[in-house]
């Protein structure tokens, strides 16, 4: 028993060094570096996002993953859609990232993965609301990915 | 303070020193449980089998709760309401403690195996701490060791009390803490699992993890049940026949009147309660009666309340190898 806690310690050991941890069961990330293209989900909540069509998106979440794409070294592709339809393309793959003022205690939260909250703003009721982003569910690499970025932008990481 | 009994038996020194260790211990046990189970809640994030970890420390929280408030009962002495005074107070905590043990591990298996089948995947990302961005699990692998490997040495500290003491709550509470690496471990693994991109090791092992909660369960609720149902007294440990058993027995037959003598020993919790069957050479007084009682109280600190019964026949159900050896 002793000899099977060392093994696993070991193992952990092993595994660290490999740095591949976290990864994508589906591969998100490394799907998105060799297609050399970021799909974005939008649904329009200004002042997050706003759409005038597909190509004419815009708001301070769009101008973030803008961002994000660059550093991936990708182009962003948008798909502008109602809630409900983002998080369904969430679950099927065919979206990477969905944005649209969506916030901590939404029930589409609990349906898709969800980054750490990255901004606090007051809401109509003025109560203050926990700004995310979504991701497919499970995709941690991905996830932990976006995450340092939101982190970087955000001035939550010293560098 | 008074000095501390089991009812109305007086303590010798070494498990007055026992039983106040034991408290101690069970206080830090307590305190240091709720730390573990702060620490779990605050990073383990949607991971099954931290989840299953966490249930597990908060349950047990039940086992030293339960012995401290059996101590306190305990100590009360027999009145006409309660003629065998408080002991069995410890049987109950001991089978309340293990029903929830039991229950608690059912609901982990039954929860886990419902994501599994679900094929949901945990979702880990990163945490920000002191401006550094890195990813959850890792902390989570931390605290894991945290909650995993103090849990050793106090599960042996136990199983060293509960032995003078003999205490079987103390001694199921001493193995579960003994057995917590495995969970913690098993949970790192699980966390590692995940890590790698097996979404579904992390439900496994938190199936696994309720899997060994539910088999620590039966076996306290089959050693507690077997205490309140007066089977054979037994080592704490519940795997042999207590040494009492044979020695009251034998120490009767050593008794120049006594033709054939068999008893029947329960484990009140601590104490033993002896109710022992003479068969009289011939013709006997009160005097030897009494002087077998108290020769079967010097055997040992937790033989105290004994019945002496001069019969013409032993009764049926003493144990035939015991009863009979010549």
């Amino acid at each position: 028993m002793r000899l099977f806690a060392l093994l696993c310690l070991l193992l952990s050991l092993v595994l660290a060094a490999c740095g591949t941890i976290p990864s994508d069961p589906k591969d998100t990330l490394d799907n998105v570096r060799s297609r050399g293209e970021l799909v974005v989900g939008v649904s329009p909540t200004p002042p997050w996002t706003t759409a005038e069509g597909p190509d004419r998106v815009g708001g301070t979440e769009v101008e973030l993953i803008r961002g994000f794409a660059e550093r991936l070294g990708v182009r962003p592709r948008w798909v502008v859609g109602g809630e409900q339809s983002l998080v369904a393309e969430l679950e099927d793959g065919a979206l990477d990232v969905a944005i649209g003022g969506f916030t901590k205690d939404s029930p589409w939260a609990a349906l898709a993965g969800a980054t750490r909250p990255y901004a606090t703003a007051p809401d109509k009721k003025g109560r203050e609301q926990e700004h995310i982003m979504l991701v497919p569910m499970g995709e941690n690499a991905f996830l932990s990915e976006l995450e340092r970025y939101l982190d970087e932008q955000t001035g939550k990481t010293t560098r | 303070m008074s000095e501390p009994t089991f009812g109305s038996t007086k303590l010798p020194a070494e498990q007055q020193e026992a039983l106040r260790k034991a408290k101690r211990l069970a206080w830090i046990s307590i305190a240091y449980v709720i730390s573990a189970v702060v620490a779990v809640l605050l990073v383990m994030g949607s991971s099954q089998a931290m989840r299953a970890a966490w249930l597990e420390d908060m349950l047990s929280l039940l086992p030293p709760l339960a012995f401290l408030i059996a101590a306190r009962l305990i100590r009360r002495g027999p009145d006409a309401e309660h003629p065998y005074a408080w002991h069995r107070s410890i049987g109950i905590a001991h089978l309340s403690a293990s029903l929830a043990l039991l229950g608690m591990g059912v609901f982990v298996v039954g929860d886990s195996a419902m994501t599994l089948l679900s094929a949901e995947h945990p979702t880990i990302g990163t945490m920000n701490l002191f401006g550094h961005t890195f990813w959850q699990g890792w902390l989570m692998i931390v605290v894991l060791a945290y909650t995993g490997i103090p849990n050793i040495f106090i599960g042996r500290a136990k199983l060293r009390l509960a032995e003078t003491l003999h205490d079987r709550v103390l001694h199921a509470d001493g193995e579960m803490n003994k057995d917590d690496w495995a969970t913690a471990s098993g949970a790192m693994i699980g966390v590692i699992g995940l890590g790698l991109g097996f979404w579904w090791a992390d439900s496994v092992i938190a199936i696994a993890i309720g899997a060994s909660v539910i088999r620590d369960g039966i076996r306290n609720v089959r050693t507690a049940v077997a205490g309140l149902m007066d089977t054979r007294a037994r080592t704490t440990d519940g795997k042999h026949i207590h040494p009492l058993v044979h020695e009251v027995n034998r120490s009767l037959r050593e008794l120049t009147w006594v033709r054939d003598a068999g008893s029947r020993v329960r484990d009140l919790g601590h104490v033993f309660h002896v109710e022992a069957f003479v068969v009289p050479d011939g013709p006997i007084g009160i005097d030897q009666i009494s002087a077998a009682r108290d020769r079967l109280a010097a055997l040992d600190w937790k033989i105290d309340d004994v019945s002496i019964v001069p019969v013409a026949e032993l009764p049926e159900g003493l144990d035939a190898e015991v009863a009979h050896p010549r």
